[in-house]
């Protein structure tokens, strides 16, 4: 593939607008919330935007075009059932808890409601994790463009991070999540001109299914057996697994979302930033996973397309997008094509930075370092953090070219430590007896059991380390869901048991943090459109009817 | 800043009017498709963009 100067045109108009944004946005920065949680004053329709796009990152696009390649419209189902009822969740019934607590960050509500032992396991696995799948990304897309464009891998990845480094240097949160917005609908209108054409040339969705076997065209029509469809998962696994534990665990818990929501100018505007976002979050199927299909079928056509050879002689999904991207776009659309790839990356990139800025400013630097310190010194440590921030990252990439293994064995660790969040939070949440007791030793627990059932059980010759396999899963993506299930049921019991055996927190303390002693804000005089419940019932018709469709 | 759209919209209304351009000047076609994919593209993206112009202007 080679770029025309107007490609780079187009890319460098887009480099521009960036860090226009960021150098309009730093008037506005006075002090360290302005810088780390937007002096809470932004508008309902950017935190919802931002709210997926800080999540859009490239490799999901790339991962979930080649994902549609390899396991058809099924992939949907890390939108439909893997996110959106999280979405709503989180909209309606935890909110209230995050925004109304006053938390700075989701590690500082777990100190309000638990304890600083809580707060700190998860503000230090929080700030690792992002900044090691920061790097993770980086280095995916520095090899993406090296294979691509024949761009140099640390020219890409310098380049990239010194315009994320400048632009949220300049306007921290703010910055960050105006140009979530303007990354948010470059991807869109960057990929669906090539999901209109490659769907179109494949003979619509009907030509489609024709030419494929049925199991890549129907979402839930062969989840009876693992062994029918290509994912090897089963309709349980996939539901309890994706749709409740990993993803609620995700959408409900993890800063770098939720952080979107928190910066909202009101509680109601924090409310409906996830119901918002769920109206695009279900139609991204439609962008970034039917062109995966559809280049499948396009293979079995005699175009002279077909998906590139990896090594090891099967089909490299990883390149479905990018090789569509170059049969459909000429020079122009293609440069476009390439600057939404770049802005999703670079999206994806500062949303991580300015997650962990606020996570190891608010929680790790004032919590343990320098305890009662004039606002202005914050402000100064937010800002040099960034800079830390983009270096890890840039080093992280550079680590995971040369170490692939160690990043393997890391995201695994990372996927131990998340798994139980979710029931933690809950707990907290909806059950004013859980202790700050039960809820450290339940998460060591729920991590500890998913440590195990990685240990214990086999699939695809990934986990068994702990000498005896008790069961073989048919895919990882399987042993991934059973993990997550373990670790989280685990956490459940766990944390309730030791719960019971503590001493509870006093009622007074828990005031706007547990569900019963909260007040939920009223809101029956606002018309129905800005109000949860209304909205929360909307996406759910829209989701049943899209499930129905594609069944 | 007082509207994102305002940005937002001239960001992707010059991008529209560069593409549309390319579209009309120069016979760019890609390997698969035949119609004129950056006219067409340019033009709606130009719509889009000014769209958003249009609104951020009527709520001021």
């Amino acid at each position: 593939m080679t770029l025309a100067p107007v490609d780079y045109l187009i890319l460098s108009l887009y480099f521009a607008f960036v860090l226009g944004i960021g150098w309009i946005v730093k008037r506005k920065v006075a002090t360290s919330e302005d810088f780390l949680t937007s002096g809470r004053s932004v508008p309902v329709w950017i935190t919802s935007l931002a709210f997926i796009a800080a999540n859009l990152g490239a490799q999901e696009v790339i991962g979930m075009c080649a994902s549609g390649a390899k396991y058809g419209i099924m992939t949907a189902h890390f939108y439909w059932i893997g996110a959106v009822p999280a979405m709503l969740f989180v909209g309606v019934f935890m909110m209230p808890f995050y925004y109304g607590s006053r938390a700075r960050s989701v590690p500082e509500y777990l100190k309000l409601r638990f304890d600083e032992k809580t707060r700190a396991l998860n503000a230090c696995s929080f700030a690792v994790m992002t900044v090691f799948s920061s790097g993770i990304s980086m280095y995916a897309l520095g090899l993406l463009f090296q294979l691509v464009l024949g761009w140099s891998f640390t020219a890409s990845v310098l380049l990239s991070a010194a315009i994320v480094l400048i632009y949220t240097f300049l306007g921290g949160l703010t910055s960050a999540i105006y140009n979530e917005v303007l990354q948010f609908f470059l991807i869109v209108l960057g990929f669906a001109p090539l999901a209109i054409m490659s769907v179109l040339k494949a003979g619509g969705w009907s030509g489609m299914s024709q030419r494929l076997p049925p199991v890549m065209t129907h979402a839930w029509s062969y989840l009876k057996d693992p062994s029918q469809n290509p994912m090897g998962v089963e309709i349980f696994g996939l539901v309890a697994g994706l749709g409740f534990v990993l993803s609620f665990g995700y959408w409900c818990t993890d800063f770098l979302v939720v952080q979107r929501a928190m910066a909202a100018e009101s509680m109601s505007a924090a409310r409906r930033t996830p119901l918002i976002a769920a109206f695009p979050k279900m139609i991204m199927p439609f962008i970034v996973i039917v062109p995966g299909v559809a280049a499948l079928a396009l293979s079995k056509m005699a175009l002279g397309y077909a998906l590139p050879v990896k090594a090891d002689g099967g089909p490299d999904y990883d390149q479905a997008m990018t090789t569509l991207m170059a049969q459909f776009y000429p020079s122009g659309m293609l440069g476009l094509g390439l600057t939404a790839l770049m802005a999703s990356f670079m999206s994806g990139m500062a949303g991580n930075v300015t997650a962990f800025n606020t996570v190891w400013t608010y929680d790790l630097y004032q919590g343990y370092i320098r305890k009662h310190a004039p606002d202005s010194h914050y402000l100064m440590v937010a800002r040099f953090t960034t800079v830390v921030g983009v270096g890890l990252s840039v080093g992280t990439a550079y680590l995971a070219s040369h170490f692939n293994n160690i990043m393997d064995f890391l995201q695994l660790v990372f996927g131990f430590v998340n798994a139980p969040l979710f029931a933690t939070f809950l707990l907290g949440m909806f059950w004013k007896r859980a202790t700050g007791h039960g809820a450290f030793t339940g998460l060591l627990a729920g991590t500890l059991a998913a440590a195990a059932t990685h240990g214990l059980t086999l699939a695809e010759n990934k986990g068994g380390w702990l000498g005896a396999v008790v069961h073989s899963f048919p895919s990882t993506m399987a042993q991934n869901f059973w993990i997550a299930i373990f670790a989280w049921s685990t956490c459940l019991v766990v944390t309730i048991l030791v719960s019971l055996l503590s001493r509870p927190k006093a009622e007074a303390e828990l005031r706007n943090l547990v569900y019963g002693l909260t007040d939920i804000p009223h809101d029956a005089d606002l018309p129905w459109y800005k109000r949860p419940l209304p909205l929360a019932a909307v996406v759910i018709v829209a989701l049943v009817i899209l499930n129905f469709i594609f069944w | 800043m007082r509207d994102l759209r305002i940005p937002i919209g001239l960001f992707f209304s010059l991008a529209g009017v560069i593409l549309a351009v390319t579209g009309l000047v120069t016979e760019n076609r890609a390997p698969l498709e035949t119609v004129n994919v950056d006219l067409y593209s340019g033009l709606s993206i130009l719509v889009f963009g000014g769209l958003l112009l249009w609104l951020a202007r009527r709520s001021f």
